[in-house]
């Protein structure tokens, strides 16, 4: 076996150049299949923490209830229920939010916008403060002035506000009533999304008076996880505690409903008019960002299906190539062939001489294009890009990110050496059958 | 003893205090609620229909002057309009069905219809949906308080009106009402923290059999400088309306 192994790897040295091309063919494959799928797996982890990142959370509680004017309404009061989960699953919760939201015009002179602003409980809320970037103002006067905000700074310049002066917010209470508040302007924050989603925020009391809401009331309930695995476990758990006994079953629905999600606010017009008959008290809705990924997993998955395909039919060719070689090879070394077996090697070990070439072949092959599709991810992986800001939801930081996944690279390389095996077998199985006297007698 | 005796005396006297006190202060607003049913009746087409021309011109600090060109159709037995848009060419074909309590907009780019409400501001002029419709004053609103005045060479009741529940978008209004012919000329509409939003001006009239309609109406955004709606009505009608105009297939066929 060794000495079989031993000439095969030196039959690959006799012929480089060839070696080289052939090898060159299975590693552009494997470099191409390696990339597609690092490419791809970086891709749904930066969706995943950017989609996380600007909602907040990876588990989104709701809670609905109906007004006495049979008006559905979006809010959470306080629960007993609700305070128990959280306390019971506080080991594996990382840290939650509790927000009001509104989608209101912001107003400075003649100039308006709309804007997501939150709601928050900046004493609760200590590490949202820690992380928004300051590039103008301060808040210090966040504990002092309720009725202030924090303002992206594109919405500030958009506006012609400054720091320190006063804006009109122009919002609809809960059940659809107009209603104003002014607020101060502390500081402007670096807009850290760059997705078109970033947030303004003020405080949790001020905005729940607006909204028509009592001060201890919230609309959102955001839960960061410490592992992303308990998130389908975690959205179970907390959907059947917080069920009401004459509750059915919430249906999870296929499609992820991000027109509910995203910043509490629809992303598309409700094109019908949902039927439902009102009940008592309040009912949750419970989302988590597995079902909003759920989309993009497709898309990837067909992506690297697709990569798969392409991987394949290089291989198909590579695969050509190997056996007209390796039939090339058996027609040159005929003599050589005769001889060894005159000297008592058997039809199997000249097979497995052919064959252990084809795997090394392989193996090389998959171990350039894997050093090769890592020194790419590197360089690629450092460029910072400055793209349009849809495209951050893709990026890190406006880098692009590479996640080797070690099942698929075992996967592939063993795809790679199956194919050179099967390439190879027939003409190694002619020259295993080759009668010595006639390999000896040959002329080439 | 004597303390108790006292303190039950004081509390007697408060009592009855009181009870002076409050018939003293309390207004007798039955004639201004008579006002308002009278404003309701006479903006309600009861026996026909109605079809006007709305020209709307937006001014908007920020998208400058833009022309709207509406037709309206109105069943108010039924509470039923539509609005369909014909100006600008951008916008033409998109209309507003409003059956029953279900206000429908329809998009002919994206052949849907969506759910809006009557709250919402109509195309993002300063004009709401409910603009388009009858009044319903005396029912939405409770009377808090009038004064006796003058706009310009009119005598005018200036009501203080306050939202009965969260129905309608303003919550407080105040409106300007002739004194001998039941016209609104100005109303002011107020946020729940009591802050001006919007004034409309109603200078001119028509009468229309037993309808009072405003052919001109003007709606200042108080809030954001500059920008303001102005309404004119035209080719009013009162021909009967056929029942399929006021359905979805109708907004999808017109627009073919």
């Amino acid at each position: 076996m060794l000495l079989t192994m031993k000439v095969a790897f030196r039959n690959i040295l006799r012929q480089k150049k060839r070696s080289f091309l052939l090898a060159g063919a299975i590693a552009f494959g494997m470099l191409v299949i390696t990339l597609m799928n690092a490419l791809t797996g970086g891709v749904v982890g930066n969706i995943r923490e950017n989609f996380s990142h600007a909602l907040g959370g990876h588990i989104f509680i709701m809670g609905r209830e109906w007004t006495d004017a049979g008006q559905m309404i979006m809010k959470i009061r306080p629960d007993e229920r609700l305070d128990q989960l959280l306390e019971e699953h506080g080991a594996q919760i990382e840290g939650f939010t509790r927000r009001s939201q509104a989608m209101p015009t912001m107003i400075f002179g003649s100039r308006q916008t709309m804007q997501m602003l939150y709601g928050v409980d900046f004493a609760e809320e200590t590490k949202l403060l820690e992380s928004l970037i300051v590039t103008e103002g301060s808040f210090s006067e966040i504990g002092t002035e309720e009725a202030s905000i924090i303002l992206p700074q594109p919405v500030g310049e958009r506006l012609g506000v400054q720091v320190g002066e006063t804006m009109i917010i122009r919002l609809e209470t809960l059940t659809g009533q107009q209603n104003v508040g002014e607020v101060k302007v502390v500081a402007f924050i670096k807009d850290q999304e760059e997705l078109g989603l970033s947030a303004a925020y003020t405080s949790r009391s001020y905005l729940n008076t607006l909204l028509g809401m009592d001060p201890h009331e919230y609309q959102l309930l955001n839960m960061f996880l410490t592992d992303l695995d308990l998130v389908d476990e975690f959205a179970r758990v907390f959907r059947e505690g917080l069920r009401a006994e004459d509750e059915e079953e919430e249906v999870v629905e296929a499609e992820p409903a991000v027109s509910v999600t995203v910043a509490g606010m629809p992303m598309d017009p409700m094109t019908e008019r949902e039927e439902l008959t009102p009940w008592e008290g309040t009912r949750y809705q419970i989302m988590h960002i597995n079902q909003i990924m759920e989309a993009v997993e497709l898309v990837v998955g067909v992506l690297n299906r697709v990569g798969q395909v392409i991987f394949l039919i290089l291989l198909v060719v590579t695969m050509v190539g190997i056996t007209n070689t390796f039939r090339m090879i058996m027609i040159e070394r005929t003599k050589e062939i005769g001889t060894m077996r005159a000297f008592g090697m058997h039809q199997k070990q000249v097979k497995n001489i052919f064959l252990w070439e084809a795997v090394f072949l392989g193996l090389l092959g998959c171990i350039a294009g894997l050093f090769l599709a890592l020194v790419i991810s590197f360089i690629v992986g450092g460029i910072e890009l400055n793209t349009d800001p849809s495209m951050q939801f893709f990026l890190d930081n406006g880098k692009i990110t590479f996640i080797f996944s070690l099942t698929k690279v075992v996967f592939n390389t063993a795809i790679v050496v199956f194919i050179s095996l099967l390439a190879a077998y027939w003409p190694a199985r002619a020259a295993a059958k080759m009668s010595p006297i006639k390999a000896l007698s040959s002329h080439t | 003893m004597n303390r108790m005796r006292f303190l039950s005396a004081a509390l007697v006297l408060c009592f009855l205090a009181a009870g002076f006190v409050v018939p003293a202060n309390a207004q007798d607003f039955s004639h201004i609620e008579a006002i308002l049913e009278r404003l309701d009746r006479q903006s309600r087409f009861e026996n026909t229909d109605f079809s006007s021309v709305l020209t709307m011109v937006v001014e908007d600090q920020e998208k400058g002057i833009e022309k709207m060109v509406v037709r309206q159709f109105r069943r108010d037995d039924g509470e039923r309009f539509l609005l369909l848009i014909q100006e600008p060419i951008t916008e033409k074909g998109q209309g507003y069905l409003l059956e029953g309590d279900n206000l429908w907009f329809y998009d002919p780019s994206s052949r849907q219809f969506a759910h809006t409400s009557l709250k919402e501001t109509f195309q993002g002029s300063d004009a709401r949906n409910a603009d388009f419709g009858s009044n319903s004053y005396s029912s939405s609103y409770e009377v808090e308080g009038y004064l006796e005045g003058t706009l310009g060479n009119f005598e005018v009741y200036i009501i203080d009106l306050k939202a009965v529940d969260d129905t309608v978008p303003f919550p407080f209004v105040k409106l300007w009402v002739t004194k001998d012919s039941d016209l609104v000329l100005k109303t002011e509409e107020y946020s729940l923290t009591y802050r001006l939003m919007r004034t409309g001006l109603y200078p001119k009239y028509t009468k229309v059999g037993n309808v009072v309609i405003p052919v001109q109406m003007i709606f200042v955004d108080e809030l954001v400088e500059g920008n303001k709606t102005q309404i004119s009505v035209s080719e009013i009608s009162v021909n009967d309306i056929p029942d399929h105009v006021f359905t979805k297939a109708y907004i999808e066929r017109v627009n073919r």
